[in-house]
């Protein structure tokens, strides 16, 4: 407050200084002398002729008076509390212009006289009037995403028998409308392979297959779906959906290989939470303010704390050096992320400026930001530069505390058992380094080399053979000892570090006090403006917002507020994006953003219609799942059909399934249980921090302890992959590559839909990787022992890999290849079963096993 | 199975339909019906055709090679002042002890730029380059500033530099990749494509020696057994293709296998220096105990450069001398000086350098204090701290004034007071120079207008013949 009033009064003075010179108040001085600097110095990016740069034009008076994206660029009669002013001054490194070089001292004054002088200029010209685009919150509700839910009736359709769904009619009336018809059912075979790998993310064994086939009843299929949703595969694959919302990585931020190490904790609480079909409303809430619930139960309470981590598991830069700007780019990433997961908005934007094209401004972005300052994320630790996400420790169920009771007096014995076994070799070495001082160099020069930091004088004795062989055992048993020394000092510092304790997850707390934010000028938390009060987005209210609590961060009351029935936004979102998983493509296709920019939805009222349902059912994600599965638009087969592909070549309308591609999950995990080699896994820790040789700087102080995944347990190479550990901060490690090569998302973005390439590393990888080729020899022995016949093999092979019965030609085609491989394997030692890895490795690589028809 | 012709190269990988090309990661699904392989609005005549971007990963110490300070030199172990943020955290810094450079920085050539006697290759060529002493970045730490120079951004997954080029002009020859990085940092963001099409990620190569990419070799060892298996899928993959009539994903996963297994025997061939006479070998350094490794990367980076790939980097790490910079800084230079050097005298003498844009940096700079993480180290052991507040690059050929230097900093080579380039402005150049509007190039994603330099950019036309 000092400075800037000692420098308002010197800038008066520096007025006064220049009393003499023209009059600056009048337009004459604007004209003479203000103008042709502006248009020497600024116009060319900041005006309506040239560009409008930063929104800000310096052409007309109402240019500068309305300002850019950062509020008006001056006022009039204060210099000092002028950005343009400020800007020329150069003072700030973050606002300085003109971006090419600070303006001559003679020309800055010019302009600092001006404004001081009240900076008159004539009424605007010719060139245009600025008007300040305000954000029209009322006009923009008009917007179909920020609409009310609405609930239409389903409408009539001319085919009344292909119906099983309400959905169905909506889709039905929409082809009919248009001329088209739905395609033709697909194959109970394969829609059992798509139910599954929809459902689980994996394929269905031959006995399912059998039972399903066996089953003729009525409802069959639903005996089927009810039967995924009850498996553990269900939350597993469910869980992996919604991660990709996250950012979520094992590693904390990307530098240095920092571990995660509870963050496990997270995606486990997701598998459980997509298993016991948690009520989506309450799935929200808890994500972002579980922490905040009353719970008396400690083991629930601990699974609301876990949920917070949400919040924290992105790409958190805990490296950096300022660590008010740490507090707002954390705050800004889980604005970001609350605004994708569960609104369809992108909010990142609005914290430098008003959104551009949806009804959301600086005072929405900071009305939640100051919701997310009041949150606490990280904290410094007292190693370099560094922070650290939160590491709370989580309440225990009794069961739990006497378990740890018991591994804490394991681990006491297993210390002192590693204590004593050093102590031991501690006691050797001194035995050896006496018996080296007291026994004799040898005679030749070779052998007295080694021995020159033993002092001469006091080996006494002659130098006898003898003892030269006894001296060079030692030295031996001293190397070894030594190096024994070292390896046990590792483990111990190792065992102490990861020593038992009470569980702990990374979350949030809330910030001793909260606060309202200020409004930041261009994001930068140093140059701030008015303050906005903690808030949520107006334009997607349907009444008053909810008030902000004096003593707590607003978290709950914003988590209530999205997982409100009457929010526009959240149904929509979540029931769109469970469409897309099943049906390849949103009903509005750009799933994470509903903005004035996405995509309009192909079939409003459906979306609306499964809304409403959606809130109505409970939000029970398992139940709308089950009722898109079982509906008759998703029994369509994926055939092609000419005139409708002329008439909606996307498909936007379903006119027939959408064929798609395994995801990098899916086709790992379906790999594994096609060779019998998947092994059913509880969750728990990804990183395999418990060998020593994957950590390092345990004891640092200046770097963090890290991880390095030189060793994978051995149960890793045949775990479902979202149980792999994920890194940050390069390619996915060791049985996770696959991921690497089939599109999965970098841990650092928020999306539902992932890409989907086609480039030639994949086939590389179908071609010579060791994983496929290894399973493939797997799937090659269990064919071989199930049956002793070529074609009961086949037959077998055919259902277990592409989940139907093998066809005359295909048999054919299959024996004459591995006849033909005969005389190419005439060296094998087990020509038999290598010709088989070759057909399993063939048959796990074509695009029929690939993809979902 | 190729025969390599001994020459002309360019011709030959022209020519080569299925050569090397295999390598271009095309996402062959979306090529049929993407057409951004079309020229874009913004793009014009351009004053370069390719890109080789030679990353120092780690911040080379601009104090101690391009930017000696005699403030900082006659306070040599002594307290200086400096006008840093005193809510910053510090590390071993917090002494602001003056360190002088390690070695003598010289005028050199006839520009008389100023380089570092650690640099003698470099200094031999000083009049081809443009050095930038302004430099200036964001972020003061590896990852984010990494990612910064890479992408423009400090954080999330946006497209890589080579991405956007090759996105806003399309590859210079169908059978190549449009950008290919050679040992990159370790975080894929830097040569990945985000929301961009894949077709435009970097594709990854090793010049070591062993195989160049993964998953190159059959483990197997049996061409025709693999072969036989090949023709096996395909013939299940185009009945199937013919089921579903059209289906561009399976489409491009046929032709994809057909590529893979060409490139089993034309990768290892391409990378294979064997061709280079010995003369070139030696001016690099290939088999020189310190420079062999990015001898073969320089040489490689210009063997693509020469067959018409538009972005090439090559990343050359070991520049992160927080301690004992006396002793350590000497080895970076004994690493990449004559490997660098080289690659720029010989895109010279093959009539290269005019349309090929080389460019050598890293993420930031460091500290004209010292830095010393065990608080108890003599001066001479102390290293520094990094800096993005100012750093040194340089820029050669392509349409950038040679023998010139461009920028200065404050008393204390702290921060950069004349001739500021920012990040996103080297970007914006490297566009302009390439003939991209570097406003004009974007790509809609997630309902907003995406650039490489964000709402940033400036094109440092000062720099530019």
């Amino acid at each position: 407050m000092k400075s800037a009033s000692t420098l308002f009064v010197v800038a008066l003075l520096t007025v006064t200084a220049v009393a003499a010179e023209p009059a600056t108040d009048g337009e004459s001085f604007y004209r003479d002398q203000v103008l042709p600097l502006l248009r020497k110095r600024c116009l060319e990016c900041h005006s309506h002729a040239g560009d409008i740069e930063g929104g800000l034009t310096l052409d007309s008076r109402s240019g500068w008076e309305q300002g850019g994206d950062t509020g008006p660029a001056l006022v009039p009669g204060k210099p000092n509390e002028s950005l343009l002013v400020k800007a020329v001054r150069y003072a700030d490194p973050d606002l300085q212009m003109p971006p090419d070089g600070k303006l001559p001292a003679a020309e800055i004054a010019v302009l600092e006289r001006w404004v001081a002088g009240g900076a008159a200029a004539p009424a605007d010209g010719p060139v245009g009037t600025r008007t300040k685009q305000a954000i029209d919150i009322a006009a923009g509700k008009s917007h179909w995403a920020f609409r009310p839910v609405a609930t239409t009736e389903p409408p009539v359709v001319r085919d009344v028998s292909w119906p099983r769904d309400d959905l169905d009619r909506f889709l039905l009336a929409r082809l009919e409308k248009d001329g088209l018809r739905p395609a033709a059912d697909a194959e109970r075979h394969a829609w059992l392979r798509r139910v599954s790998f929809d459902l689980t993310g994996l394929p269905p064994t031959s006995a399912e297959i059998a039972a399903y086939m066996a089953d003729g009843s009525a409802d069959g299929d639903a005996t089927v779906v009810d039967r995924l949703l009850a498996s553990r595969g269900f939350g597993e694959r469910w869980a992996r959906h919604w991660l990709d919302l996250t950012g979520y990585a094992d590693q904390m931020g990307t530098s240095n290989n920092v571990f995660s190490e509870h963050a496990w904790r997270y995606r486990d609480y997701l598998i459980a939470s997509f298993n016991t079909d948690k009520p989506y409303d309450r799935f929200v809430i808890e994500q972002i303010a579980g922490d905040l619930l009353p719970e008396s139960d400690p083991e629930r309470r601990a699974a609301n704390r876990v949920a917070t981590g949400f919040l924290v598991l992105g790409d958190v830069e805990i490296v950096s050096v300022d660590k008010m700007k740490l507090d707002w780019d954390t705050a800004d990433q889980q604005i970001t992320k609350v605004g994708t997961a569960f609104l369809g908005m992108t909010l990142g934007c609005v914290r430098c400026h008003d959104h551009k094209f949806d009804p959301i401004g600086l005072e929405d972005y900071y009305g939640l930001a100051g919701i997310f300052l009041s949150t606490k994320s990280v904290h410094k630790i007292p190693i370099g530069v560094w922070s650290k996400v939160n590491e709370i420790e989580l309440p225990e169920t009794d069961r739990q505390a006497a378990a740890r009771l018991v591994a804490e007096q394991k681990h006491r014995e297993r210390i002192a058992d590693l204590t004593a076994q050093r102590q031991r070799l501690q006691t050797r070495q001194k035995e050896i380094a006496e018996q080296l001082k007291s026994s004799p160099a040898g005679a030749s020069p070779a052998a007295q080399a080694p021995d020159a930091n033993l002092s001469p004088e006091k080996t006494a004795p002659p130098a006898e053979p003898v003892a030269n062989s006894l001296r060079a055992e030692l030295q031996k048993e001293q190397e070894r000892v030594q190096a024994e020394i070292g390896r046990l000092n590792g483990i111990i510092t190792h065992a102490e570090f990861f020593a038992p304790k009470a569980p702990r997850t990374h979350g949030v707390l809330e910030a001793e006090k909260p606060i309202d934010a200020r409004i930041a000028i261009r994001g930068n938390p140093r140059a701030t403006g008015p303050v906005a009060h903690r808030g949520v987005l107006r334009v997607a209210s349907w009444s008053q917002p909810p008030p902000m609590p004096a003593d707590q961060s607003g978290r709950l009351q914003l988590a209530q507020w999205i997982a409100d029935p009457h929010n526009p936004l959240t149904a929509r979102v979540a029931v769109n994006r469970i469409w897309q998983k099943l049906f390849g493509a949103g009903i509005v296709r750009s799933t994470d953003y509903l903005g004035i920019r996405g995509d309009a939805p192909t079939h409003p009222e459906l979306l609306d219609r499964l809304a409403a349902d959606f809130v109505r059912d409970g939000w029970s994600q398992k139940r709308l799942i089950r009722r898109l599965v079982l509906s008759h638009a998703y029994r369509m087969g994926t055939a092609h059909d000419a005139e409708a592909a002329a008439k909606d070549p996307d498909n936007t309308l379903l006119w027939r399934m959408n064929r798609r591609r395994l995801d990098a999950e899916a086709i790992r995990d379906g790999i594994l249980l096609v060779s019998g080699r998947l092994i059913e896994s509880v969750g728990g820790p990804s990183l395999p921090l418990e060998y020593p040789e994957n950590t390092g700087g345990l004891t640092g102080n200046v770097n963090p302890p890290s991880f390095a995944l030189r060793k994978f347990r051995i149960e890793q190479e045949f775990e479902r992959t979202v149980y792999l550990p994920i890194i940050r901060s390069g390619p996915q490690p060791g049985p996770a590559l696959l991921r690497e090569v089939f599109d999965f998302p970098q841990p650092a973005t928020f999306a539902s839909a992932r890409s989907q390439t086609v480039v030639p590393t994949q086939s590389l990888f179908l071609l010579n990787d060791r994983f496929l080729r290894n399973r493939a020899a797997d799937t090659a022995r269990l064919t071989l022992a199930a049956v002793a016949d070529r074609d009961p093999r086949l037959e077998l092979l055919w259902l277990r890999v592409l989940n139907r019965p093998i066809t005359p030609a295909e048999s054919a085609t299959a024996a004459g290849f591995l006849d033909r491989l005969t005389p190419l394997l005439s060296d094998s030692k087990q020509p038999e079963q290598d010709a088989w890895t070759e057909l399993c490795h063939g048959l796990l690589s074509t695009n029929e096993f690939l993809h979902q028809l | 199975m190729w025969d390599i012709p001994p020459i002309p190269r360019r011709q030959w990988l022209r020519g080569a339909g299925c050569g090397f090309g295999a390598l271009a990661l095309h996402d062959l699904a979306r090529a049929a019906s993407d057409p951004t392989a079309a020229r874009l609005p913004g793009v014009t005549t351009p004053r370069a055709r390719r890109v080789i971007f030679l990353f120092m990963a780690g911040g080379p110490s601009q104090p101690d090679l391009f930017d000696p300070k005699d403030a900082v030199r006659k306070a040599h172990g002594t307290t200086i002042s400096p006008p840093v943020d005193p809510t910053l955290e510090k590390v071993g810094t917090d002494k602001f002890l003056a360190l002088a450079p390690v070695a003598p920085i010289l005028p050199r050539g006839q520009s008389g730029a100023l380089i570092s006697d650690l640099m003698p290759h470099l200094s031999g060529i000083a009049d081809d380059i443009c050095l930038l002493r302004g430099m200036h970045a964001d972020n003061n730490q590896h990852a984010p500033a990494t990612l910064q120079f890479h992408t423009g951004s400090v954080a999330e997954a946006r497209p890589s530099m080579g991405a956007w080029i090759g996105y806003g002009l399309g590859t210079e020859n169908e059978t190549l990749p449009g950008f290919v990085t050679v040992h990159p940092d370790s975080d894929v963001r830097t040569y990945g494509s985000a929301f961009l099409p894949a077709k435009f990620q970097g594709t990854k190569l090793s010049a070591t020696g062993g195989p160049p990419i993964d998953n190159l070799a059959d483990p197997t060892g049996r061409p025709a057994v693999q072969r036989a298996r090949i023709d096996f899928v395909q013939e299940f993959n185009r009945k199937l293709l013919a089921e579903a009539q059209a289906d561009a994903v399976m489409q491009g996963m046929i032709e994809s296998m057909e590529l893979a297994y060409k490139m089993q025997t034309t990768a290892p061939a391409f990378v294979d220096l064997a061709q280079e006479s010995k003369a070139t070998l030696d001016l690099y350094g290939v088999g020189g105990k310190d420079t062999d490794r990015n001898a073969r990367a320089c040489l490689l980076a210009r063997r693509l450069s020469e067959a018409g790939v538009r972005f090439v980097q090559v990343t050359m790490g070991g520049w992160d001398h927080h301690g004992n910079i006396r002793g350590a800084l000497p080895n970076s230079c004994r690493q990449t000086d004559q490997p660098v050097a080289a690659l720029v005298k010989d895109l010279k003498q093959r009539g290269l350098l005019d349309d090929t844009l080389v460019v050598w940096s890293g993420e930031f700079g460091r500290t004209p204090w010292s830095q010393d993480l065990s608080g108890s180290s003599p001066i001479d052991k102390h290293g520094r701290e990094h800096q993005p507040e100012s750093f040194c690059s340089w820029m050669a050929g392509g349409g950038i004034k040679p023998g010139i230097t461009h920028g200065e900093t404050d008393d204390l080579g702290y921060r950069a007071v004349a001739g500021r380039v920012h990040v996103h402005d080297l970007h914006a150049t490297i566009l302009h120079q390439l003939g991209i509007d570097h406003t004009k190039l974007t790509w809609r994603h997630a309902g907003r207008d995406f650039r490489l330099t964000d709402v940033y950019g400036r094109v440092v036309r000062e720099i530019l013949t």
